[in-house]
């Protein structure tokens, strides 16, 4: 249903700022993760530190943005679409708020894993899944901006790719650990990164699913 | 003149037993409203449950006070104006030539946006659709009877001790309450309700909005209201009427959580529709 404006234009401000805030949290956690699976690479410890701390900014807009919906069910009382666009950016919000902390633990695996020597071609695979779960958040966003159920059906679909590398990469670790358990510690913690990668992607989900509920009103996870 | 007579309310309900047999306790079908050549509804096919409160909502002008004032012939005050169609109350036409709209109002009451209590007591106020009804019990009957009117309508605690003190001494939630209990003291089965907590403050609405909520255990309410919030809190069923037509009607939950039609979501969004 295509929304018409508000007889009260205030209120589609409040409502476009309430949508800005949620798209510039969601660009920073991508950045946050980009920056942390970077740091897997060309370690850099004020890098991490930055990133370590950043968390709290991100957790600062998530408080922001429930605070603005907060207001909005107060002052406006909205029904309907309305009120699907102003309570479900609490949970999208609470969703980029847990990718954060998984690009966080990332930041500092990274501390940890630069002074090892971790399996190169599960390295690869981790890199390639926080690529993966980037590119779906954008997308995610994306479908949020335009209120576009078809694309936000994707962003559901492209998970199945990332559950998919999380278990080719526990399979290879396992191999890793069986074959050369050296250095047991650094290989398990490229398990835990992928599953951390494979949870952040699972929240994405969850952020197409609000955006899927924001358009039709259809709880798909109640629906499931 | 023929009388409505109406199924008592305490029937056992087969309903309960067999969903496929529900049948709406009002019924209007086809219905259209003229004021002289102006049409002011157009086929309007309504069914409402019984003992369930259902609001009319709409833009000023949209015919839903129109629709309400039909349910109970009240539009034929209005020489001007005709009404077309079908409605029917428990099976029976309303619109039959033959019905007494005396009785049909007894059993079919309304009360207004402005309390309109009459100038006389508290007492007088409730035993007065009593006497015009022609049920005149014994003394002690009526004053039991007015002792339970008042009390179904909530204000029996605040009045007790002054029953013969004029009834526009109350206050405004008071005085409307004092006309529900006037309305329920002919034990009607349905009760019209025309914006009644428009003139209220928040304290009294939300003692008229406790009442009416109290009352839907033994009465079917219609109310019209410009308060979605109030048709959301009230309400099981609600039905959006625009331009005279009936655009949408559904469960109240349904109808402001995720309405099928974008004229209601503009609506009752606030929407440029």
């Amino acid at each position: 249903m295509q929304a018409t404006p508000h007889i009260m234009s205030r209120y589609d401000k409040d409502l476009g700022k309430l949508k800005r805030r949620i798209l510039s949290m969601g660009t920073q956690v991508i950045d946050q993760m980009a920056d942390a699976t970077e740091a897997l690479d060309q370690f850099d410890a004020k890098e991490v530190d930055r990133l370590v701390a950043f968390d709290r900014t991100i957790n600062g807009m998530h408080q922001d943005i429930y605070t603005r919906s907060e207001r909005l069910i107060a002052l406006r009382q909205p029904m309907a679409l309305d009120l699907r666009q102003v309570l479900l950016p609490i949970n999208i919000a609470h969703e980029l708020e847990r990718i954060g902390d998984h690009a966080k633990s990332t930041a500092k695996r990274a501390r940890i894993l630069a002074e090892r020597e971790p399996s190169q071609p599960a390295c690869d695979k981790v890199r390639e899944m926080s690529e993966k779960v980037q590119a779906m958040l954008a997308e995610a966003l994306r479908a949020y901006d335009e209120s576009n159920v078809e694309l936000a059906a994707t962003v559901r679909e492209t998970d199945l790719t990332i559950d998919q590398i999380n278990k080719d990469v526990f399979a290879m670790q396992v191999a890793t650990l069986s074959d050369t358990p050296e250095d047991v510690e650094a290989n398990v913690h490229l398990i835990l990164l992928a599953r951390g990668f494979e949870r952040a992607g699972d929240h994405v989900v969850n952020i197409a699913r609000h955006v899927h509920q924001i358009v039709t009103g259809i709880d798909l996870k109640a629906s499931d | 003149m023929k009388q409505m007579t109406i199924t008592p309310a305490a029937a056992p309900d087969p309903r309960k037993e067999n969903p496929a047999m529900e049948q709406a306790f009002i019924q209007a079908r086809g219905a259209d409203v003229f004021y002289g050549d102006k049409q002011a509804l157009f086929g309007i096919d309504l069914d409402i449950e019984e003992k369930r409160v259902t609001s009319l909502i709409g833009p000023s002008g949209c015919g839903k006070s129109t629709f309400l004032r039909a349910i109970n012939r009240m539009n034929d005050l209005i020489p001007i104006c005709r009404f077309d169609g079908s409605l029917t109350i428990d099976g029976q036409e309303v619109y039959d030539p033959a019905v007494d709209v005396v009785a049909l109002r007894a059993q079919v009451g309304m009360v207004f946006q402005k309390p309109n209590p009459f100038p006389k007591s508290i007492f007088e106020n409730v035993a007065y659709g009593l006497k015009i009804h022609g049920m005149t019990p014994s003394k002690s009957e009526m004053a039991d009877r007015v002792e339970w009117s008042l009390k179904s309508a909530g204000l029996w605690d605040e009045v007790a001790d002054r029953l013969d003190q004029p009834g526009n001494s109350l206050s405004g939630g008071q005085q409307q309450r004092l006309c529900i209990a006037r309305t329920v003291a002919v034990a009607p089965k349905v009760i019209l309700m025309d914006e009644p907590c428009s003139a209220l403050d928040p304290i009294a609405t939300a003692k008229v909005e406790d009442l009416i909520d109290s009352l839907r255990e033994h009465y079917t309410i219609v109310i019209v209201t410009h308060s979605m919030q109030q048709a959301a809190r009230i309400s099981q069923r609600t039905a959006f009427f625009h331009l005279g037509k009936l655009i949408e009607v559904g469960n109240t939950k349904d109808i402001f959580t995720n309405p099928r039609e974008e004229q209601t979501q503009n609506y009752i969004t606030g929407r440029i529709g």
